[in-house]
């Protein structure tokens, strides 16, 4: 069926199998590989990426079901070369081991600091719970939120 | 997956008319249920009628005379950041904020949590004791039913094939109501509840005047305290008197053991979390 969909600032005409997922038709029809899977049931956050600005396990998306919507992923961060903020919050916390998770923790962050862009640590620790690090490096994911909280110019502060 | 056909229809009606076609076709809502489901091949369907093009579905009114309504395929995160459910259902926005994580509250909806009815779930508990009902339709016309009704055993509930849940109807509190969800999780933060309280107390001055003591995620279905909650009826929620119905809650469950507890572990968190969430609702102070 045919699915009109933005991703990552392009409008996109295409066409998609009814039992193909969001993140089926990132990595297989566009190439876009920094998105993912992990368990495939919407339980450890590594697919995650925002549709219409907020966070989604994108395993368990039907593709036809982003018909009309924005998609963004760790791929339409950043701008003319430059990485995002909460990326390089995460480079300058080193906020990740084997990188498996990295993508969708940082699409989550993107997704907690556009709703509260100056999360309590608790806030930030309740909104990431069902991010999972298989490495264990959430007290660095934390650092990671603050700075990138602290350098960001939505907070007014 | 295996292929299917996806009907989208943009009409209640046109839905309605789908699934009475075919007794076979499946509704599909946010689909974080029923696409791990298909996932694992544990359903098959040939035909899933997606719902989320349809607005009569969507959304969330309130009114202080009738309370409030939720379209059934307003997702749960909506529900947990609604000003009116947060304002008038603090404890319905956080049974709400406990289920899953953010992306699964994102694509689940309310509607699509109660008719999958999965006892390791947190809102039902808390909409039964907020005494909730469903509104349903078919071609053949509406009805409507108390969730604790609806809600028949592990994902079985009475709805009848080209039957839809389209709205969740919560009566209007009482002055000064007070409510309380409890969620115990053993495995991780994010889990799903092992033992879930929901409790709504009316009060008429310092006793209480109705008690709703609602387990969730023990038994097959959300369990409903009655003998507790008729102990109360008329007297001061003292700590003997909210042991004695911790320990009525306590026999009342007849909890299921999973990857989350054994039963006998489970009836001893009911007896400790019913006590603490009227402990909790008794000291509250009121809205």
């Amino acid at each position: 069926m045919k699915v009109g969909v933005q991703i990552n600032e392009r409008e996109l005409e295409l066409e998609v199998a009814t039992n193909s997922t969001l993140i089926d038709l990132l990595r297989e029809d566009l190439g876009l590989r920094g998105t993912v899977e992990g368990c495939g049931v919407g339980v450890c956050g590594s697919c995650t990426v925002l549709v219409d600005g907020r966070p989604v396990s994108s395993c368990l998306v039907l593709a036809a079901d982003v018909d009309g919507r924005v998609v963004t992923t760790i791929e339409g961060l950043g701008r003319n070369g430059a990485l995002d903020p909460v990326q390089e919050a995460f480079l300058e916390h080193q906020a990740f081991q084997c990188g498996y998770c990295t993508a969708g923790m940082i699409m989550a962050v993107k997704g907690l600091l556009a709703e509260n862009p100056r999360p309590s640590a608790a806030e930030a620790k309740d909104y990431l719970s069902g991010n999972i690090c298989r490495c264990g490096t959430y007290e660095e994911v934390l650092g990671a939120v603050a700075t990138a909280a602290a350098s960001s110019d939505g907070g007014g502060d | 997956m295996q292929p299917f056909e996806l009907l989208q229809p943009r009409t209640l009606e046109d839905a309605l008319d789908r699934l009475a076609d075919d007794e076979e076709a499946r509704p599909l809502a946010g689909g974080t249920a029923l696409v791990v489901l298909m996932k694992h091949a544990l359903l098959r369907p040939e035909r899933l009628v997606n719902l989320k093009r349809i607005p009569a579905l969507q959304g969330i009114d309130w009114s202080s005379e009738t309370g409030l309504r939720i379209g059934a395929l307003t997702t749960i995160r909506e529900v947990e950041q609604h000003q009116a459910v947060r304002t008038w259902f603090p404890a319905l926005a956080e049974a709400c904020h406990v289920v899953a994580n953010v992306r699964i509250r994102n694509l689940a909806t309310l509607g699509g949590n109660l008719a999958h009815a999965d006892y390791q779930s947190d809102p039902p508990a808390m909409l039964i004791a907020l005494g909730a009902r469903v509104r349903i339709r078919s071609v053949s016309g509406e009805r409507e039913e108390p969730l604790e009704t609806f809600l028949v055993s592990g994902y079985q509930t009475t709805l009848e094939p080209g039957e839809l849940v389209t709205d969740i109807l919560v009566p209007p509190p009482t002055a000064g109501r007070r409510m309380q969800y409890l969620k115990f999780t053993t495995r991780s933060a994010e889990d799903r509840p092992c033992v879930g309280v929901a409790v709504s107390l009316g009060l008429e001055g310092t006793a209480c005047r109705d008690l709703r003591v609602v387990v969730g995620a023990v038994s097959s279905t959300p369990v409903r305290v009655a003998e507790g909650e008729e102990l109360a009826t008329g007297k001061v929620l003292t700590p003997d008197l909210i042991d004695e119905i911790a320990g009525r809650a306590a026999s009342a469950v007849d909890p299921i053991g999973d990857v989350r507890g054994s039963p006998e572990y489970k009836r001893r968190l009911v007896q400790v979390l019913v006590r603490r969430s009227l402990l909790g609702s008794v000291t509250e102070v009121s809205a």
